[in-house]
């Protein structure tokens, strides 16, 4: 997705750091021996994040090895082992993706198009084994982002609307397990969604604007300039009101571990990216560009 | 129930640690932090769990007399709780809203012909439970402005604008100094202030 989702690394203790950087790496190996080095690409921090939270969940506690890979062929790094969450957050990397994949070809001409046109084919062999894994999820995704798209066409002045279609995309994330616990992940991955959707569009004003390409936030305030200074407020609260809901949700899981690390990307990873966007001081991955680093 | 493993606590815990442990638990599962909220009953379901649980534990020790577990279980009717003069059509909603029939209480309002300050007040609650917290936020406002003197307006607005309702937890508020040393100190105070000390 989008790597917005990160834990504040100076406040993490050094065990958990460990532990994110041990699923991260996890998570990548899942998707590698799954479906293949390609689809790697689809790793991001939101996964991360996801493969958390289900793995949270689990009755066993999850092994870490040491392995090396091509990012890092000298140098082994602790490996999480994929348990059911791993696996799903693995599975729904690739979907994900490829839906995206999807939005760019319909969205963008010449050399771009042609780029995903042909990033789509090799990952197409990828995708249908997610597809055959997670068939329901695929179906519901792909509907999901059909009505986004719909909206986007349709210029909605509205940010609740689309941010709503991507949210549910989200929700299909959660696996099937008793009732209570399904309808808390689904409140917490629903405004998670939202606020993914809802920060990228505001990540992406000034470079939309250029582009005179849709975004929701420049549409429903009708904005005059590529600037949020005019609806930081705004988007401040509507952003705060998901993330205590993804806090709230978040307390009545049962948390088996990662407690800590959970916490600290909810209640200060998140806000802070959130800050850092509406003040225009957000850098990706950080500021520091390197592969897999907190 | 086992009373000592909802508070996380021991046998071996002392009265004022066990307190101070409910406490902890209370806040996190007030019914204020839950309120719109589509988990709101299994809010109210941990915390008469905690409750019950401090009062076993409490009433159990010798010398305590009957402890009452402080949290006044008030009752929380929330946006779109009280039954209100409205006309006929309005009641309905409200009813559908309050049954969590969203979908319908919506379809209903569509269909209702006025747009007075509590048709935006009612659209309002719909999104808020729905979590479409801008456009919530957006009909309370518009509410508000038809009928300032209105104060179910007015604290529908407030929940939105994160006045009430929203427990301990400020995410922004924390985050607002780059700097994780004042962070840290903040928070302490934060801490310091609400649990009597506690850290």
């Amino acid at each position: 997705m989008f790597g917005f989702i990160r834990p504040v690394k100076p406040e993490l203790r050094m065990r958990e750091v460990e532990r994110f950087q041990a699923v991260y790496c996890g998570l990548c190996h899942a998707i590698r021996e799954q479906y293949g080095h390609l689809h790697t690409l689809s790793l991001s921090y939101d996964m991360v994040f996801l493969a958390l939270v289900l793995g949270c969940l689990e009755p066993d506690e999850p092994a870490t090895v040491r392995r090396r890979c091509g990012v890092s062929p000298v140098r082994s790094k602790p490996v999480c082992l994929p348990g059911q969450g791993l696996w799903r957050a693995a599975d729904f990397s690739v979907l994900l993706t490829w839906h995206k994949l999807g939005d760019t070809l319909l969205d963008e001409h010449g050399a771009k198009y042609l780029a995903a046109k042909t990033m789509r084919a090799l990952l197409k062999p990828g995708y249908d084994k997610a597809c055959a894994r997670l068939p329901e999820e695929n179906t519901a995704i792909a509907a999901c982002l059909a009505e986004l798209y719909a909206l986007e066409q349709a210029k909605t002045p509205s940010i609740d609307q689309p941010a709503d279609a991507f949210a549910r995309a989200l929700v299909m994330a959660v696996p099937h397990m008793d009732e209570m616990t399904m309808r808390i992940l689904r409140q917490m991955f629903y405004h998670t969604g939202r606020w993914v959707y809802l920060i990228d569009a505001c990540a992406d004003l000034a470079e939309d604007w250029q582009a005179g390409a849709y975004n929701p936030v420049a549409l429903r305030f009708q904005l005059e300039a590529p600037s949020l200074a005019p609806v930081r407020e705004d988007m401040e609260i509507t952003l705060q009101r998901s993330l205590a809901d993804i806090f709230c949700a978040f307390q009545l899981l049962d948390v088996r571990r990662d407690q800590g690390l959970l916490e600290n990307i909810i209640r200060l990873g998140l806000p802070l990216v959130t800050r850092q966007v509406l003040d225009g001081t957000y850098q990706s991955n950080g500021g520091q560009n390197r592969h897999g680093s907190l | 129930m086992d009373p000592y493993k909802v508070l996380g606590v021991t046998p071996q815990t002392s009265d004022d640690d066990v307190k101070r442990a409910y406490r902890e638990l209370a806040r996190k599962y007030h019914p204020d932090n839950y309120v719109g909220s589509p988990l709101a009953d299994l809010a109210e379901t941990r915390m008469k769990e905690i409750n019950e649980a401090y009062d076993m534990i409490m009433n159990g020790r010798t010398g305590n007399g009957s402890a009452q577990s402080s949290a006044g279980q008030s009752s929380y009717a929330g946006a779109g709780g009280q039954a209100s003069s409205g006309s006929n059509a309005y009641a309905r909603v409200r009813d559908a809203i309050n049954k969590g029939n969203l979908s319908l209480a919506e379809e209903m309002l569509q269909r209702s012909p006025g747009r007075d300050a509590e048709w935006y007040y009612l659209m309002g609650t719909i999104n808020f439970r729905k979590g479409w917290y801008d456009e919530a936020r957006a009909a309370f406002m518009q509410a508000c402005a038809m009928d300032p003197n209105n104060m179910e307006y007015r604290n529908a607005l407030n929940m939105v604008n994160m006045g009430a309702g929203y427990g301990g937890y400020r995410p922004m508020d924390s985050m607002s100094m780059c700097d994780c040393c004042t962070t840290m100190l903040c928070m302490n105070c934060c801490c310091n202030s609400c649990c009597g000390g506690g850290c």
